[in-house]
């Protein structure tokens, strides 16, 4: 059962489309990152699902709460999060959370709770204006949260912090994915493949590729080994050039890449032929496609 | 809701000390003109007239002293109005703040109309506590005026405040540019007070015309029917135009280019 | 000259100076406690002193930062 989809979800500005005729169907519980180079259009599809920015055309539905304001379902946090900054910073989340339709004692609750969760608690009485990037980042993912939604879109959460806040985001959203659905921008590809379930990659505000990691890697697996022998390279590279399975060889300085049309059956027939003709192999090893060769692949293939 | 939406106006009111100053700036335009037309002559005696003419002073009435205030609030006391509304959205669209709030399931509507009465609430008090002082000068300085006069011109004038706040507010949700706001709010009241005068009689029933119709109340103790028709043109005109501040804000903000 | 002041009534006249002064007070605090200014922060200390009533307002419409 989907928690959101969207149809056909188009945004002109002026004469060209920064988002055009997206469809994608979102599963509870998933983290999925919004792939694509900057000016992708992975902003204004969110500030779309976010409520901040009209559609041109196409709907954006919540499957089980068609009748509510979608925005009570829905936190955000925009790439470069902007408060008052005469408000302190627990001043603000409570706020934020009255907004997001809590009673006043309990958005205070919470926002002790989410404040010591985003590890901001011994700040929150001074004000927003003496905050660093990093608390306001923190903050910024504390007030998306306030209200439990049950999507949680964020616009870049870590591509502004050093690599320890970096760690610590990513961890928390790790945890949250268990409560919500998260929906995260990125150009960093790492991140991506470090936490999220699936992944829709962008590219002039089109989708290219969408779906479940797993699944993307095995459609855009690259299918190679590398070797290494103890001596006779080229002699090696020649026998294995002649196996049924092999496709292409490829010498590099010190290692031999094959590329092969069925991985199993290669990596089976020159694992025999190793044994039988006892060739002196230093290195073998299946290599898995990285989501940046898969990104260019997917590119390229469109 | 809007209480919540209210409650954070006037914090922020509050903290940034407009709560403190806008009132005692009011007082003082307000009391400005009385006291120093009151000791006029002395001031003049003392530095010795101008070359030995005789200088003839107007006797002021009572009536004359509560107009010295409303005259200083046309100007002055405009000009404060427009120039401490000019950021109340347009500021917070400008920082981005804004999307942190209509992220939140708020209404568009709600949230305009709390805007506008923040704004009038702040006005209106220290309009009110600037007349009062008014009164008392006037009382003191010039004679009695009954005290439901000081009542119409509260009123009435209070009507014509109320529409540059409006007008304000409607600029607010068109630009993201404070000080476009505040040039584009005055452009606009001297563009309708030079079109009042322009058309003179045929154009009685012009907000613009609130404070030379309350003289006139003021002078002869009657209600002139053309103050009348100026109120109810410029209610109608305050509420289309927060209607159309309503409809603005929400197409603005939902077709932006950003 | 000294004739004006004595005939001046200062019980009317005070509540007038004593507004701008606490204006100029507020202003001072504010531009005290305020690290960030529109504008060097030191010019505003001179207006909000030496321009009566509106070096305040200035400041306060202006000056202050947020």
């Amino acid at each position: 059962m989907g928690i959101l989809s969207i149809t056909a979800l188009s945004k002109k500005f002026n004469d060209s489309y920064a988002v055009k005729n997206m469809d994608y169907q979102f599963t509870p519980h998933q983290c999925i990152a919004l792939i694509g180079p900057n000016g992708a259009g992975k902003t204004t599809t969110l500030r779309m699902i976010a409520g901040l920015l009209k559609p041109t055309s196409g709907n954006i539905i919540f499957e089980q709460n068609k009748n509510i304001d979608r925005r009570t379902l829905i936190g955000y946090l925009p790439q470069h999060p902007v408060f008052y900054p005469w408000m302190t910073g627990s001043e603000f989340l409570t706020y934020s959370g009255q907004l997001g339709g809590l009673s006043k004692s309990t958005s205070r609750k919470r926002c002790e709770e989410l404040l010591d969760i985003v590890g901001i608690i011994d700040v929150k009485d001074k004000r927003i204006s003496s905050y660093s990037g990093g608390m306001k980042q923190r903050l910024g993912i504390a007030q998306a949260m306030v209200h439990k939604p049950k999507l949680l879109m964020l616009d870049e959460p870590v591509s502004s912090l050093d690599p320890i806040g970096r760690r610590e985001v990513l961890t928390l959203m790790e945890v949250l994915k268990k409560e919500m659905t998260i929906l995260f921008s990125t150009h960093i590809l790492s991140d991506a493949d470090e936490i999220s379930d699936e992944l829709i990659l962008l590219r002039n505000g089109e989708i290219i590729e969408s779906g479940k990691i797993k699944e993307l890697r095995q459609k855009y697996q690259t299918t190679k080994i590398t070797l290494q022998f103890a001596e006779r390279q080229t002699f090696y590279e020649e026998k294995i050039a002649t196996l049924a399975n092999v496709r292409n060889t490829l010498v590099e300085k010190d290692s031999i890449q094959v590329i092969a049309n069925d991985i199993t059956k290669a990596r089976n027939e020159i694992l025999q032929r190793a044994v039988q003709e006892d060739w002196p192999l230093l290195t073998f090893r299946l290599e898995q496609a990285s989501l940046e060769e898969m990104f260019m692949k997917a590119v390229n293939h469109s | 809701m809007t209480t919540v939406l209210f409650k954070k106006e006037l914090l922020e009111n509050w903290r940034n000390k407009k709560w403190i100053w806008v009132p005692l700036v009011f007082i003082l335009l307000a009391i400005m003109d009385p006291i120093t037309n009151y000791y006029l002559p002395e001031i003049l005696d003392a530095v010795g007239g101008i070359d030995g003419a005789v200088i003839e002073l107007p006797d002021f009435s009572p009536a004359d002293a509560i107009m010295m205030s409303v005259s200083q609030y046309s100007t002055l006391g405009v000009l404060v109005t427009v120039l401490l509304s000019m950021g109340a959205i347009s500021s917070e669209r400008k920082s981005g703040v804004l999307d942190l709030v209509l992220v939140k399931p708020v209404s568009y509507t709600k949230f305009v109309v709390t805007k506008w009465l923040s704004l009038l609430s702040l006005i209106w008090s220290s309009f009110i506590i600037g007349m009062l002082a008014s009164w008392y000068y006037t009382v003191l300085l010039y004679g009695e005026i009954p005290f439901t006069m000081l009542l119409a011109v509260i009123f009435y004038y209070g009507l014509w405040l109320t529409f540059i706040c409006t007008i304000s507010i409607f600029y607010n949700t068109l630009t993201h540019s404070p000080g476009l706001v505040a040039f584009l709010t005055i452009g606009t009241t001297l563009v309708i007070s030079l079109l009042t005068s322009l058309f003179g009689t045929r154009t009685a029933w012009s907000p613009a015309n609130l404070s030379t119709h309350l003289q006139e109340l003021l002078i002869t103790g009657d209600v002139p029917s053309a103050l009348i028709y100026s109120a109810i043109v410029s209610i109608l005109l305050i509420i289309l135009i927060l209607f159309a501040s309503i409809y603005s804000f929400k197409q603005v903000l939902h077709n932006r280019n950003e | 000259m000294l004739e004006v002041i004595e005939s001046i009534n200062w019980s009317l006249v005070a509540p007038f100076i004593v507004i701008q002064f606490i204006l100029m007070i507020i202003g001072l605090v504010d531009w005290a406690k305020t690290k960030q200014t529109n504008g060097p922060r030191w010019m505003w200390l001179f207006i909000i002193i030496f321009l009566n009533i509106i070096g305040p307002i200035l400041y306060f419409i202006f000056g202050r930062r947020e």
